[in-house]
């Protein structure tokens, strides 16, 4: 049977843990190595491994 | 024959017992569309009632700890209770209403407040009729206490033996009669004129027991004049009155009638079966369709409700049985099981849950209906069973299963005397039941 | 570029939740024969694969580690084709065309009802469901689509998704759309819906975290983690709502939190800064007095979280006593 919907990555986030830095934007980055995030800008994808500490 | 037991003393084990099963079974309020009807010592002083607990200027610990408990606006009962009991100077109360409307949640909540967490001795007295019971009530303290560290607790309870000498440095005591009697007179753990708020729980089954009344009299004989009395009860009668009026002086009074039960709330239906093992696949097929979070199924005697537990646990259900030869203890630790769903089917036999309300369940199944001594329907136990109260409550479920024509006799006269109709059910067709529970 | 806080979900996260949505649908339409049993015989075989994979979601308890892997099994033998005994009979998905798909169809509508009616009075039954739910999803992933798709439209809050009030549309289903029971009676009462909704949030909640302890354990979970940090985020980028936001966020947090914390350390805990600081306010400022409670919840389990730097372990996980149980 045919997957039931295109399970592809889901709602923006990608679909592993951590994402890539090579899918990500200039603004998903800045948003990561900034020291706060702005409101209504987080990014869904979640962060890169090596951004875990800011 | 000799060994029976006086009518009055079973009656007093029922009642205990059923109060403590009630409280374990219970995980909502009951829900109550009734006025509460209040009588004020002073007539003239204004009646705050208040809809949200904010406007009770509630210590912050004590705010976050109603709302932690899940609570997000305050009962019927404590609307008009808890501004009376919180008001300065305090003012004492006899507060009555059905059990699970809030009670012990209103005066855990007074007792907290009115503690001085800085003075290291009994501030707050608070007595149950059983241990059991005291333990429930110190549960509520603990939970809704739980950022309020500084304010301790202590059982005055039966098994908890005090070296002489002891002073109690816990703010709240709770206990039963004797025990808490003794404390206070005898080993004078607790000093009687320091208590502020002295509280007497479930006093109609406090009254069923053999000299509590009198311990408890005595008691409050050696607390303060300031301090405040409140006394709180499930039922009224003449002789709770008297009780209540010799213990609390000067009291404001408040009353929360018990709903009614009704079927209009409840979708009822039967299933016609041949054999106690089509009864048994109608049952599976019921779970194979809806979803039931916690299912309550009542058979006429022991032996169907041993062998009905034991086939369904053979299909893999987690079953609890509840039984009639069981202690009270076994019997409570079987409903808290149940509460906590560690299982989801509870089946019981009609004697044995006879008293407890089962309006916390959403599903109860009938396997066998519900009849008397002489084989007449039992109306008034198909209805409390059945019956949900509140209007605008959550609606339940109920089916019947039906295996003889007597039987289908029987939920006939049922049928007619409530005069409300009860639906045939096929269970081997699942959407036919899927939609009934939607 | 997007300022401040939006009113709906971004594009990618409604364009998925529309493909589950659809792909569901067919999944659905494709089920006719078997869905609408013309003979007894196909009736009867409806009955007894619809009892088939209901009843042992029904007996998931926190009762022991070996019941749970029985319940398993007895799923993955059924997605798999084998023949199961249930009641005496053997029964196959083998035994009808469709007999796969009304079973996936089925299974994972019955987990997301689980949730909604169980977890909703008791919170730790998140755990073990959504644990047999992780481990079926893994194993059979079209399945694992089927409960977001059936967990979506039962819980909209769930993609994270409000949906707008169309023209045309009624206002009692508009309040099916957005959730609410409606029937001749009248809709729901709010106590009533936000349980609900809670009980699916803790599952979806408990569902991204978890992997079944006798899986493969190769790649990496089929919805893990990475969807907890997407729905946090997509919900902190849009306007509160009154009520559901405070109450969902608290339920999200207090099963999860723990795990995201773990998983994405200081940028998890910018989020919850940001969530505390500056998205709070404005919870606060669309709530009325009367919906405080959850507020308050919410308010208290950020502020612990903040001065201790820490966030604790959900109550109820299954620890390794329960599997050797
Ligand atoms: N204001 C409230 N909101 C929600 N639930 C409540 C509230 N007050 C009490 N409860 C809950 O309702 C149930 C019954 O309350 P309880 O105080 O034990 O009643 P009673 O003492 O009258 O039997 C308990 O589970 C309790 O936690």
């Amino acid at each position: 049977a045919p997957p039931a919907a295109g399970a592809g990555p889901a709602g923006g986030a990608s679909d592993s843990l951590f994402s890539h830095v090579s899918i990500m934007t200039a603004e998903e980055l800045n948003q990561f190595k900034a020291k706060r995030f702005t409101l209504g800008q987080i990014p869904l994808k979640p962060p890169p491994t090596d951004m875990l500490v800011v | 024959q000799g060994e029976k037991k006086p009518a009055d003393e079973d009656d007093k084990d029922d009642k205990a017992a059923q109060s403590l099963l009630n409280k374990l079974i219970r995980s909502n309020l009951v829900s109550n569309t009734n006025q509460v009807e209040v009588l004020q010592k002073d007539p003239n002083s204004p009646l705050y009632s208040v809809k949200s607990f904010e406007e009770l200027r509630l210590k912050p610990q004590l705010l976050n700890g109603v709302y932690g408990m899940g609570f997000n606006r305050p009962s019927k009962i404590q609307e008009t209770a808890l501004p009376m009991m919180l008001a300065e100077p305090p003012q004492n109360l006899i507060a009555q209403s059905q059990s699970g409307t809030g009670k012990t949640a209103a005066f855990v909540l007074a007792m907290l407040s009115h503690v001085e967490p800085n003075n290291k001795y009994p501030q707050c007295l608070c007595v149950s009729p059983t241990y059991e019971l005291a333990l429930q009530t110190g549960k509520v303290i603990e939970q809704m206490g739980k950022q309020y560290e500084e304010v301790k607790l202590v059982y005055a309870i039966r098994g908890n033996k005090l070296p002489r000498g002891t002073k109690l440095h816990e703010q709240i005591v709770i206990g039963t009669p004797g025990t808490m009697l003794d404390w206070c007179s005898k080993f004078k753990f607790i000093d009687p004129k320091k208590i502020k708020v002295f509280v007497l729980d479930e006093a109609d089954v406090m009254i069923a027991t053999q000299g509590h009344q009198d311990q408890s009299i005595r008691i409050q004989r050696m607390l303060p004049e300031n301090c405040q009395m409140l006394l709180f009860s499930a039922t009224f009668e003449e002789t709770v009155w008297n009780f209540a009026q010799r213990i609390v002086p000067e009291p404001n009074i408040i009353k929360l009638k018990r709903e009614e039960e009704t079927l209009d709330t409840i979708k009822q239906y039967y299933v016609l079966c041949n054999s106690r093992e089509e009864k048994f696949q109608a049952l599976c097929n019921i779970y194979g369709a809806i979803t039931i979070a916690q299912a309550m199924v009542f058979c006429h005697t022991r032996k169907t409700a041993g062998w009905l537990a034991g086939e369904l646990s053979r299909e893999g259900h987690q079953v609890a049985l509840l039984s009639g030869e069981m202690q009270v203890e076994q019997r409570a630790a079987v409903i808290d099981r149940f509460r906590n769903g560690k299982e989801k089917v509870l089946v019981t036999t009609n004697v044995c849950a006879r008293g407890i309300d089962v309006e916390q369940v959403s599903v109860v199944i009938n396997f066998d209906l519900p009849v008397d001594r002489d084989g007449n329907p039992d109306n008034e136990t198909y209805l409390h069973r059945i019956g949900r109260t509140g209007r605008f409550g959550k609606r339940g479920l109920a089916i019947n299963m039906v295996d003889s024509k007597s039987s289908m006799n029987i939920l006939n006269r049922i049928q007619d005397h409530f005069s409300k109709n009860i639906e045939k059910l096929d269970t081997d067709d699942l959407d036919e039941i899927e939609k009934i529970a939607s | 570029k997007r300022k401040g806080l939006q009113n709906s979900a971004e594009e990618s996260t409604l364009k998925w939740f529309r493909e589950l949505q659809e792909a569901a649908a067919r999944c659905q339409e494709a089920l006719q024969q078997l869905n609408c049993p013309k003979d007894a015989q196909t009736k009867k075989l409806k009955l007894e694969l619809q009892k088939a994979a209901s009843i042992p979601v029904s007996q998931i308890s926190s009762n022991s580690g070996s019941q749970l892997r029985e319940i398993f099994d007895k799923i993955d033998k059924l997605l798999s084709g084998r023949g199961l005994v249930s009641g005496g009979r053997t029964i196959s998905t083998s035994q009808h065309p469709q007999g796969l798909d009304f079973v996936s169809y089925k299974l994972a509508e019955k987990f997301v009802k689980q949730g909604e009616e169980e977890v909703a009075s008791h919170h730790e039954a998140a755990f073990p469901i959504a644990m047999v739910a992780a481990g079926v999803w893994e194993l059979h992933p079209r399945v694992g689509d089927l409960i977001l798709a059936h967990l979506h439209k039962k819980c909209p809050y769930a993609v994270p998704h409000y949906p707008p009030m169309k023209e045309g549309t009624t206002v009692e289903d508009y309040q099916r759309i957005i959730g609410y029971r409606v029937d001749d009676s009248g809709v729901e009462g709010q106590d009533s819906f936000l349980k609900r909704m809670s009980g699916m949030i803790r599952l979806y909640a408990a569902l991204i975290q978890l992997r079944w302890p006798y899986g493969s354990k190769q790649g990496s979970a089929p919805h893990g983690l990475n969807h907890g940090w997407r729905w946090l985020a997509q919900m902190l980028n849009m306007e509160p709502l009154a009520d559901i936001t405070a109450t969902l966020l608290f339920d999200f947090l207090e099963v999860c939190g723990h795990a995201l914390m773990r998983q994405y350390q200081s940028q998890f805990w910018k989020l919850i800064l940001l969530l505390k600081e500056e998205y709070f306010p404005r919870i606060e400022a669309v709530t009325s007095s009367g919906q405080m409670g959850s507020v308050i919840r919410l308010k208290h389990f950020l502020e612990t979280s903040l001065q201790s730097r820490q966030i604790r372990p959900p109550k109820g996980q299954l620890n390794s006593a329960f599997w050797s149980s």
